[in-house]
């Protein structure tokens, strides 16, 4: 990867798909020395752009529109992790030799229509004929589990908000994060609940945003004016039915998915590695970080005070959830921390970004190297 | 929010009823009627109608709005372990949310999913009440 | 006396009532009424149908309580009528849906009937007919209804919802074998909706003598005729209930004493459920009976007609009762709301679709 840029996380009602992407596109290719039309793929991910914007295969219309003249054109639409197949797609291309300059580019304008319409359209990461049909939400999950996890462990309600207080404290030293500010745990109880005992200083926020990052190969690298971050490896997993699962605190795709990629890759994660996961809701975030073997089971808690690289950007809840380009998002935050370029100085040599359809449906991990 | 006519009146089975599917292979139930066991992938299952009896087992109160909803509003969603064995995800209505708790019995009825459109079509289908007294 | 020219009875039965009440008081004080009126007419409070309910997802209920206490295979149902002035969809039979959801079998006679409060009782009629004809084996004549009544009128006092299903069959399958049924049908505008009209109108007093009494009493009377039965020959009498004072008055002027009435009588506690008035009265007495006892139901619809049938109770009832829940279970079942609640459950409050 030799470059990335990204749009301010915001509810943008002044700007087009489009527009958003231009600005991120531009970021990226800057100091690349390639423009639009040196570029061979052109991979956007969106989850809901035939939805929200009426718009199949939006990619056709950015290229036509930002000047990629050369270029093959495809839309990855897979919901919640679109942004992370995309990224797959793209590291298979340059591997297998058929392309040797990628861009993914990542978008979504959650803020298009009202929220009940919204909670309609984002609801469609969950099985339609299961639980669209009866009016089940995924918030509703996230309260499920979050009950679970008190009861079997014992663990608060206020311990739990301890994730959403890190993420904004993070979000406050980044610059394109959404929400920009601190909150407290005694705001807990006048927060409105969305489903109980899950509220919104517990969730992901509307966002509109846009992401892109350039993949090359070896060759290509070499000749960028950027100090290149290798995208080493990607696995993925899927789970069964949230309402089929022996423990729903376990989110055993995340752990499948992060088995093989550790033993192939011989990497093991440890509290002061950088990662970037999905904390859709912070429970999320917890149960994620204690199935990627970092924390003990009930313990993440405690844990997330020892991670100082966790979420650097302020993860999905404070940085914010434009859904196809967020593992852009989470991707340019860890290139920065492994360039040198984030709010925290890191030394480590990997990192790690986690996406998951719902809670843990469909998880997905993209390691990280500094290129060597 | 509409939904296809077609699609509605292929789900009754798993709408007006609850079917369980069982694996000839690996024994687990699951619920639902479906073509493959979700456990072991096996095709080698059997569909059981459940007499729609249970426990609640988890549940939430939400107030999370989606158009056409909203004269539900607030919902109650919960996890009931039937009484043949596997979990189902459902709406429980019918329900004082001071009374609700962990453990209650509950039985499956035929309620509106929604009705919204004056125009359109009524979804039927299940829900769990507390189980009415014989 | 009479012997049975039927060999048909009712092999299992069943009720709905909502969970949701309101207090007939506040209804009035919402409108102005002088209180008093709900004493004068004998209703306390009355069933709410909620927001998720309708008059399928009741008569539903009710169906499969009737088929559990009947222990038949449902694809031995041969026929499936629903009774209702209160059809979700005016073009699309509701009967269907139950049928399916009962999984009972395609193959079967199937319609919606309309006769105001009284169309259940003629499925019970039309079942009773197709099963001695041998045409079916067994037909399922249910009774439900989310009554309407004009928000302000006196009629809302009373109007509720509730379901009650009958399946009839075989004589020797039965706990209670019919013994005699008339019918006695006039044009009696008394109580009428336009199609495409929220709420009913009515006369008022009309639909007190020329309609309720005029009819009932007549069919009554054509029963006792037919049959050589008297009032002395039954141990209940079970008349259309709209209010808590009606039954109790053709009582009297039939001559049936008090005690023979008084224990069908559920609309105080539950409202007019419309088609499931008479019949979930019939329900409960069906609960509380003892084999070789006598029952006359005596339902009334508007428009207006009124039906007489004479039933014996068999000893098949008493295993059957506690198979599903009772009439008096579902009247204890019971959670009050608000007049505003019971506007938006029942769709007295316009909104806008975005």
């Amino acid at each position: 990867m030799v470059g990335s840029g990204v749009t301010k996380v915001d509810r943008h009602y002044d700007k087009n798909y489009l527009v958003l992407i231009d600005e991120a596109v531009g970021k990226t290719l800057a100091n690349s020395g390639l423009d639009a039309s040196d570029i061979e793929y052109l991979i956007v991910s969106t989850a809901f752009s035939e939805s929200i914007l009426n718009q199949a295969d939006p990619s056709t219309y950015i290229a036509q529109n930002l000047g990629f003249r050369n270029v093959k054109a495809l839309t990855v639409s897979s919901g919640e992790v679109s942004g992370a197949v995309a990224l797959d797609y793209a590291h298979a291309l340059i591997r297998s030799g058929k392309a040797s300059r990628v861009l993914v580019v990542g978008f979504e304008k959650m803020s298009e229509y009202p929220s009940w319409v919204i909670n309609r359209v984002y609801s469609k990461i969950l099985e339609y004929e299961v639980e669209g049909i009866k009016n089940v939400a995924p918030s509703d999950y996230a309260a499920l589990i979050m009950n679970d996890y008190m009861r079997r462990y014992g663990v608060s309600r206020e311990s739990i908000i301890k994730w959403s207080i890190k993420m904004h404290e993070n979000a406050v030293k980044t610059p394109h994060a959404q929400l920009q500010f601190t909150i407290s745990a005694d705001s807990l109880s006048k927060a409105l609940r969305i489903s109980e005992p899950l509220t919104m200083l517990d969730s992901h926020p509307t966002s509109d945003g846009a992401a892109a990052l350039l993949l090359v190969n070896e060759s290509v690298a070499k000749k960028a004016g950027t100090t290149p971050i290798e995208l080493v490896d990607v696995e993925s997993s899927v789970n069964l039915p949230i309402y089929l699962r022996d423990d729903l605190t376990y989110f055993s795709a995340t752990a499948a998915a992060y088995k093989r990629l550790s033993s192939r890759n011989g990497v093991k994660l440890t509290t002061n590695t950088a990662i970037n996961v999905y904390d859709t809701y912070d429970i999320y975030g917890l149960l994620t970080i204690e199935a990627l073997e970092i924390c003990a089971r009930g313990e993440a808690v405690k844990c997330v005070d020892e991670m100082p690289y966790l979420n650097v950007g302020g993860g999905l809840k404070a940085r914010g959830h434009p859904v196809g380009a967020t593992p852009l998002y989470q991707v340019h935050e860890l290139r920065e921390l492994m360039s040198g370029t984030s709010w925290v100085k890191y030394d480590g040599d990997i990192s790690l970004a986690h996406a998951m359809s719902g809670p843990d449906n469909n998880a997905w991990l993209i390691l990280l190297k500094g290129w060597v | 929010m509409k939904h296809s006519i077609s699609i509605f009146w292929r789900l009754k089975d798993n709408h007006y009823k609850i079917y369980v599917t069982k694996c000839g292979d690996c024994g687990r139930v699951a619920s639902l009627k479906r073509l493959k066991c979700p456990y072991c992938g096996s095709r080698n299952v059997e569909h059981v109608e459940s007499r729609g009896f249970g426990e609640l087992i988890n549940y939430t109160v939400s107030y999370y709005r989606t158009e056409g909803s909203e004269q539900y509003l607030p919902r109650v969603v919960g996890l009931v372990k039937l009484d043949e064995g596997p979990v189902i995800v459902g709406e429980i209505t019918d329900v004082d949310l001071n009374e609700l708790s962990i453990g209650t019995r509950v039985e499956a009825v035929l309620r509106k999913y929604s009705s919204e459109d004056p125009n359109g079509l009524i979804y039927y289908g299940l829900k769990f009440i507390p189980v009415i007294k014989k | 006396m009479t012997s049975s020219r039927f060999r048909v009875g009712i092999v299992g039965w069943g009720a709905y009532i909502p969970v949701y009440r309101i207090k007939a008081k506040e209804i009035a004080r919402q409108w102005g009424f002088d209180d008093r009126v709900t004493d004068s007419i004998w209703i306390e409070e009355k069933a709410v149908a909620g927001a998720d309910e309708d008059t399928v997802t009741m008569g539903w209920y009710a169906a499969r309580s009737a088929l559990l206490r009947a222990g038949v295979n449902p694809g031995d149902i041969g026929a499936v009528f629903v009774g209702t002035e209160s059809k979700p969809y005016a073009v699309k039979p509701s009967s269907t849906i139950i049928a399916d959801a009962l999984g009972i079998s395609a193959k079967k006679l199937s319609t919606d009937l309309e006769f105001a409060c009284r169309a259940g009782s003629e499925g019970i009629r039309i079942s009773v007919s197709l099963v001695e004809s041998g045409a079916v084996r067994y037909g399922l004549a249910i009774g439900s209804d989310t009554a309407q009544a004009n928000p302000g009128d006196v009629l809302e006092l009373t109007a509720s919802s509730g379901a009650a299903a009958y399946l009839v069959g075989p004589a020797d399958e039965s706990v209670a074998v019919f013994e005699s049924l008339v019918t006695y049908v006039t044009d009696t505008p008394d109580f009428w909706r336009r199609d495409g009209s929220r709420y009913p109108a009515h006369g008022e007093g009309f639909t007190g003598e020329p309609a309720y009494f005029h009819h009932i009493v007549s069919a009554v009377k054509m029963l006792m005729n037919e049959s050589g039965l008297k009032p002395s020959d039954f141990d209940y009498a079970v008349f259309h209930q709209p209010n808590g004072k009606f039954p109790l008055q053709v009582g009297r002027v039939l001559g049936f004493p008090r005690e023979k009435v008084l224990p069908s009588i559920v609309t105080p506690w539950i409202g007019n459920t419309y088609n499931a008035s008479a019949l979930l009265g019939l329900a409960k007495i069906l609960e509380n009976s003892k084999p070789g006892q006598r029952i006359l139901v005596a339902p009334f619809g508007s428009g207006a007609g009124a039906d007489a049938i004479s039933a014996l109770v068999t000893d098949k009832v008493l295993e059957r009762v506690g198979k599903a829940p009772t009439v008096e279970k579902l009247i204890a079942r019971k959670k009050y709301i608000s007049y505003a609640e019971y506007a938006k459950f029942r769709n007295l409050i316009h909104r806008n679709l975005w």
